[in-house]
C-alpha cells in the first residue's frame, strides 16, 4: 500500500500591469482567480503579481470602483503568466455627463443638481406651492394674478404637470377671476422633480412650452399621524407602514372666512373661499417592482362681486363651485436585468359650476390618460426607451341663453394616441446624446403628426458642461377655443436651447439661451372669436442666468437667477404681431435662506422683479396695441420655520413685506365714458400682503422626524 | 485497504482543517487590517482580499461583513464626496450579500445602518430626513435581534446625539444609550472566533459629551 502523500501541486505565477483605456495605471485593482483566495491589490505603479496553485482553465478578473469587471479565461499550465488588464470606465450616474438643457431637477439622489426636493418646499414667497417656488429660477415670467406657471414667453396653460409619468388635466385649484390659484399637489408628495424649460423628453407631450415631472414618494417608512393647524384651515394625516407596503390619508378643511375678516382684501367677496380636500396614497410592493395608487378630491368654493369699472354701484355676483377628483394608479418594475417597465393609468375630472347674476354655466372636463414605457440597457452606455400612450377627454359647457331661456350646450371628445421612443447613448463620462421622437395622432383635428427631440451634453472638464437640445412641441388649443371650432389643429412650438453650466458641490453657475418658434397659433379671423383658424403665430428668445452659493456664508443657502425675454405673438385677436400681456422682458429673483441655531429656526427672504407688462389699451388706435406697460412688479417676501422640539413647527410667512401696490395689468370699462374714453382699472393684488401662519405636529415612535420637509 | 481509506480520511480531514486554518488566519489577518488600517491604500488592500474570500467562500457572512465595514472606513477618509458615496456603495453591496447569508444576524443590521449613517454626513441639510429614519429602524431592528449588541447600541447613541445637537435639546437619553452600550461591551460574547469587536473607544469618545 502506497502513502497517500500530499504533492506539490505546480503553481502558476501571474503577473502584470493595470491601465485604463487612456494608459494611465490604476493601483488598488483586485486582481485575482474566480472563486479562489488567490489574487492581490496592483501596486501604485499599477503592476500586479501573485502565486497560484489553482490549475487548468480558470478565469482571472480584476474589480475596481467605478470600472468595469473585467473577467478572461486563462490556461494555467505554466509556470509563468505575463498578462495586461485594461479597465474600462463604468458609466455611473454619479459624475458622468448630465443632459441639462432646459431642465431643472432636484431630488434625493446622489448626482449633483442643482435644486434640492426641500428647495421647493422652504422657498419664501412661495407658501409652500410648487409653482411659487419654481417661480423664482430662470425662465419663468412672474404673473401674479394668474398663480400659474409662464414659461419662456408661453402662456400659463403651456406647462404641463405630470405625476409618476401620468398627466395631469388641470393641476391648479380653482380661482376667482383676477386672483391666484394654487397648485393643486403640495411638495411634500415628491420625492423628486424636474421641472423643464423646455426640449424635454420624447415621453411627455401636449405641452408648448414646460414640463414638470414629479415622482411620487415610495414605499413610507415610519408609521406617523401629522395635524396642521393654519392661519386658513386645518388638515390631519396618517400613514401606516406595513413590511411590504404603506398607506397615507390625509383630510383638509381651508377656510379663508375667518382671516379675510381680519385682513382687508380688494375683492369683494359675499363668501370667501372654503375648501374641503381629501387625499390618499397607497404603496404595495409586487415581486421587483411597486404598485403605487394615489387619489385626491377636493370641493372648492367661493362668491364675489365684480364692480362694473364706470359705475361701481353696478355689480354682478361671481360664484364658484369647483369639484375635482383625481386617481393615478402606477406601477413600476425591472422585468429582467435589463429591462424596466413603467405603466400606469390616470383619470381627471373637473367640474366647474358657475353662476353669473344666478344664471348657471357648467363646464366639465373627464379625461383619462393610460400608458407603458419599457427602457431597456442595451450596455452600460446605451439605454433605449420606448412607450405609448392614449389621452381620452370629454369636455362639455353649457349655459343658460338668457333670451330664449334655451340651456346651450358646447362639447368634444378628443382621443389622442401616441408612440414615443429615444435612444440615449453615452460615448464616453464626457459625451451623451439622447435622440428621439413622437408620434401622435389626434381624433378631433384627425392629424398624424411625428415630432423630433434631440439633446446632446458634453463636459470637457472636470467641473463644467455644455449642453443642446432642440424639439418639436405640440398641444391641443384651449379647451375654450376647441369647443367652438372642433377642427383646430395643434398649436406648435420649436425648441433650440443651449447652455453651459458648472456644479461645484456647493455652488452653481448656469448660462442658458434659446429660440423658440411658435405656429398653428389660434387666431380670430377679422377679430371674430367665432371664427377660427391657426393662422397664428410668434417666437420666443432670451438668455438666462442662474448662481447658487450655500458655501461662502456659514449657514446660509443663497440663489440669484435673471431671466431676459423678447417675444411677440400674432394670435387670437391680436391686429398685428404684439407682446402678449403675460410677458415681461426682465425677471430676476434673489432666494436667502439661514438656519440660525441660535434660535432653533430657518428664516429665509425672497425678493422678486419682473419689468412692467403690456396691455391692452382701448383709447390708443390699433397700431399702437399693446404699446403701454405697467409699473414694474417687486415684492420681497420671508419666513420663518421654528422648531422648538423635533415633533413641532411653527411657521410664519408673509408676502409684499413692503407693501407695494403691484399692478399687473389694466382692466378698461366696456364702455366709454361721458368724455367718450374708456376707463380704466388696474389688476391689482387681492390683498397687499398674504399673512399666513401654521403649527405643525407629528406624532410618531420615530422621534427624529418631522415635518420640515413638508414645509 | 481499510487503513489506505482511514488514511484517506485522515488527510482530506486534515486538508479541510488546515483549509479552515487558512480561512481563519486570512480572516484575522486581514480584520486587523481594517480596524487598523490608516490609509485609503491599506484599507483598499484588506477590502479585496477579504471580497476574494468571500466570492470564494459563498456561504460565510463574515467576509463581507467586514469588507464593508473597510468599505465604511475608506468612505471616512475619503474628502471628495462622490467618491465618498461610492464607497458606502460599495459597503450596501457587501451588506446586501451578507444579508443573503444571514438575514438574522444583528451586526449585519447594524452596519446596514452605520452605511445610512455616514450616507448622511455626506449632505446633511438634504439626506437628513430620509437617511436618520432609515438608520435608526436598522439600529432598533440589531437591537431587536440581539439586545447583548453594544455596537447596535452605539451607533443609535451617536444618531441620537445627532438629532440633540440639531434642534439644541438636551442629550439625556443618548448618554442613557452610551452608558448602556458601555456596559454591553463588557459583557459581550460570542462564540464565533471571527466576531466583530469594534466600537468600544469611539464609545468611551461619546462618553465624554456627558457629564
Amino acid at each position: 500500500m502506497s502513502l497517500i502523500t500530499v504533492s506539490v501541486l505546480a503553481q502558476t505565477k501571474i503577473s502584470g500591469l493595470v491601465k485604463d483605456a487612456k494608459g494611465e495605471v490604476l493601483p488598488g485593482v483586485n486582481v485575482l482567480i474566480k472563486n479562489s483566495y488567490d489574487g492581490t491589490s496592483s501596486g501604485v505603479d499599477g503592476s500586479f503579481s501573485f502565486v497560484t496553485e489553482e490549475k487548468g482553465k480558470q478565469a482571472i478578473v480584476a474589480t475596481f470602483i467605478g470600472y468595469k469587471t473585467f473577467e478572461q479565461e486563462v490556461d494555467l499550465s505554466s509556470k509563468e503568466l505575463q498578462f495586461s488588464i485594461q479597465l474600462r470606465e463604468e458609466i455611473n450616474q454619479l459624475d458622468a455627463v448630465v443632459i441639462s438643457a432646459g431642465s431643472f431637477t432636484a431630488g434625493e439622489e446622489k448626482r449633483r443638481t442643482i435644486l434640492k426636493a426641500i428647495d421647493i418646499a422652504t422657498t419664501a414667497g412661495a407658501t409652500a406651492d410648487i409653482a411659487g417656488a419654481l417661480n423664482t429660477l430662470p425662465g419663468t415670467q412672474k404673473v401674479g394674478e394668474s398663480g400659474r406657471l409662464f414659461v419662456r414667453g408661453g402662456d400659463g396653460n403651456e406647462a404641463r404637470t405630470f405625476i409618476d409619468g401620468m398627466a395631469v388635466l388641470d393641476a391648479y385649484g380653482p380661482a376667482a377671476p383676477n386672483t391666484p390659484s394654487r397648485g393643486r399637489f403640495l411638495p411634500f408628495m415628491f420625492k423628486g422633480t424636474s421641472f423643464s424649460t423646455g426640449g424635454y423628453s420624447a415621453e411627455y407631450g401636449q405641452a408648448l412650452s414646460s414640463a414638470l415631472v414629479l415622482n411620487s414618494k415610495d414605499k413610507a417608512e415610519m408609521n406617523q399621524t401629522d395635524i396642521g393647524q393654519l392661519s386658513v384651515g386645518a388638515d390631519v394625516a396618517h400613514t401606516q407602514v406595513w413590511e411590504k407596503a404603506s398607506w397615507t390619508g390625509k383630510v383638509q378643511y381651508t377656510d379663508i372666512r375667518p382671516y379675510f375678516g381680519l385682513i382687508n382684501q380688494r375683492v369683494d367677496w359675499k363668501t370667501p373661499p372654503v375648501a374641503v380636500e381629501g387625499s390618499t396614497a397607497f404603496r404595495q410592493m409586487v415581486g421587483k417592482g411597486l404598485i403605487k395608487f394615489f387619489g385626491n378630491f377636493n370641493r372648492s368654493s367661493f362668491s364675489l362681486y365684480n364692480h362694473d369699472i364706470l359705475d361701481s354701484d353696478i355689480k354682478q355676483q361671481f360664484d364658484l363651485v369647483n369639484n375635482y377628483r383625481y386617481g393615478n394608479l402606477s406601477y413600476q418594475t425591472a422585468l429582467n436585468s435589463s429591462w424596466d417597465l413603467r405603466s400606469g393609468v390616470s383619470y381627471t375630472l373637473n367640474q366647474n359650476n358657475v353662476k353669473l347674476d344666478d344664471v348657471p354655466m357648467n363646464e366639465i372636463e373627464k379625461g383619462i390618460h393610460a400608458k407603458s414605457v419599457l427602457e431597456h440597457s442595451i450596455s452600460d452606455r446605451v439605454e433605449v426607451r420606448f412607450g405609448g400612450e392614449v389621452i381620452d377627454r370629454n369636455y362639455e359647457v353649457s349655459r343658460v341663453d338668457l333670451v330664449s331661456n334655451q340651456t346651450q350646450t358646447q362639447s368634444f371628445h378628443e382621443a389622442i394616441t401616441a408612440s414615443f421612443a429615444e435612444v440615449e447613448m453615452y460615448a464616453s463620462k464626457q459625451l451623451v446624446a439622447k435622440i428621439g421622437g413622437r408620434y401622435e395622432y389626434n381624433s378631433l383635428s384627425l392629424q398624424s403628426t411625428v415630432d423630433p427631440r434631440i439633446s446632446l451634453a458634453y463636459k470637457p472638464s472636470k467641473k463644467g458642461q455644455f449642453s443642446f437640445a432642440y424639439g418639436n412641441f405640440r398641444q391641443s388649443p384651449k379647451n375654450q377655443y376647441l369647443r367652438n371650432n372642433n377642427q383646430l389643429a395643434s398649436e406648435q412650438a420649436e425648441h433650440y436651447i443651449l447652455n453651459y453650466q458648472i456644479i461645484n458641490d456647493r455652488k452653481t453657475f448656469r448660462i442658458e439661451g434659446y429660440y423658440k418658434r411658435y405656429s398653428d397659433l389660434v387666431k380670430f379671423t377679422n377679430g371674430d372669436p367665432f371664427l377660427m383658424t391657426n393662422s397664428g403665430k410668434g417666437y420666443a428668445k432670451g438668455i438666462e442666468l442662474f448662481w447658487r452659493d450655500s458655501q461662502t456664508i456659514k449657514n446660509v443657502d443663497y440663489w440669484f437667477s435673471y431671466s431676459y425675454l423678447d417675444t411677440k405673438r400674432d394670435y387670437l385677436n391680436y391686429p398685428s404681431a404684439a407682446v402678449p400681456t403675460f410677458a415681461s422682458s426682465h425677471n430676476f429673483s434673489i432666494v436667502y435662506k439661514h438656519f440660525v441655531k441660535a434660535i432653533k429656526s430657518q428664516l429665509g427672504f425672497t425678493y422678486s422683479y419682473s419689468s412692467g407688462r403690456p396691455y391692452f389699451n382701448p383709447n390708443l388706435a390699433s397700431e399702437k396695441f399693446q404699446s403701454e406697460r405697467t409699473p414694474s412688479y417687486q415684492d420681497l417676501s420671508a419666513n420663518v420655520s421654528y422648531l422648538p422640539k423635533n415633533w413641532l413647527i411653527i411657521y410664519v410667512s408673509c408676502t409684499n413685506l413692503t407693501g407695494r401696490d403691484n399692478v399687473f395689468g389694466y382692466e378698461y370699462s366696456a364702455q366709454p365714458n361721458s368724455n367718450g374714453e374708456y376707463v380704466s382699472q388696474g389688476v391689482r393684488q387681492p390683498a397687499s400682503r398674504f399673512l399666513f401662519m401654521g403649527v405643525l405636529i407629528t406624532l410618531s415612535k420615530n422621534k427624529s422626524i418631522n415635518q420640515l420637509p413638508n414645509l | 485497504m481499510k487503513t489506505g481509506t482511514l488514511i484517506l480520511a485522515m488527510t482530506i480531514s486534515l486538508m479541510s482543517l488546515a483549509n479552515d486554518g487558512k480561512y481563519l488566519e486570512v480572516m484575522n489577518k486581514n480584520i486587523e487590517a481594517v480596524y487598523k488600517g490608516q490609509t485609503i491604500e491599506e484599507l483598499q488592500q484588506a477590502v479585496n482580499t477579504l471580497n476574494r474570500v468571500a466570492d470564494a467562500e459563498k456561504t460565510k457572512w463574515e467576509p463581507y461583513y467586514y469588507s464593508a465595514f473597510g468599505s465604511v472606513m475608506m468612505a471616512n477618509r475619503e474628502k471628495d464626496a462622490i467618491k465618498k458615496d461610492g464607497y458606502l456603495d460599495l459597503a450596501l453591496v457587501a451588506v446586501e450579500k451578507a444579508k443573503a447569508i444571514n438575514e438574522n444576524e444583528s451586526e449585519i443590521i447594524a452596519m446596514e445602518g452605520f452605511i445610512h449613517m455616514i450616507r448622511l454626513t455626506v449632505d446633511p441639510a438634504t439626506r437628513g430626513q430620509q437617511y436618520s429614519g432609515m438608520a435608526m429602524q436598522n439600529f432598533g431592528k440589531a437591537i431587536e435581534l440581539n439586545p447583548e449588541n453594544p455596537r447596535a447600541l452605539s451607533l443609535l447613541a451617536q444618531m441620537q446625539f445627532g438629532t440633540a445637537r440639531f434642534f439644541n435639546s438636551p442629550a439625556t437619553e443618548a448618554c442613557g444609550t452610551v452608558t448602556k452600550a458601555l456596559e454591553k461591551f463588557e459583557t459581550f460574547k460570542s462564540e464565533n472566533p471571527l466576531a466583530p469587536v469594534w466600537g468600544k473607544g469611539m464609545t468611551e469618545a461619546l462618553k465624554k459629551n456627558c457629564q
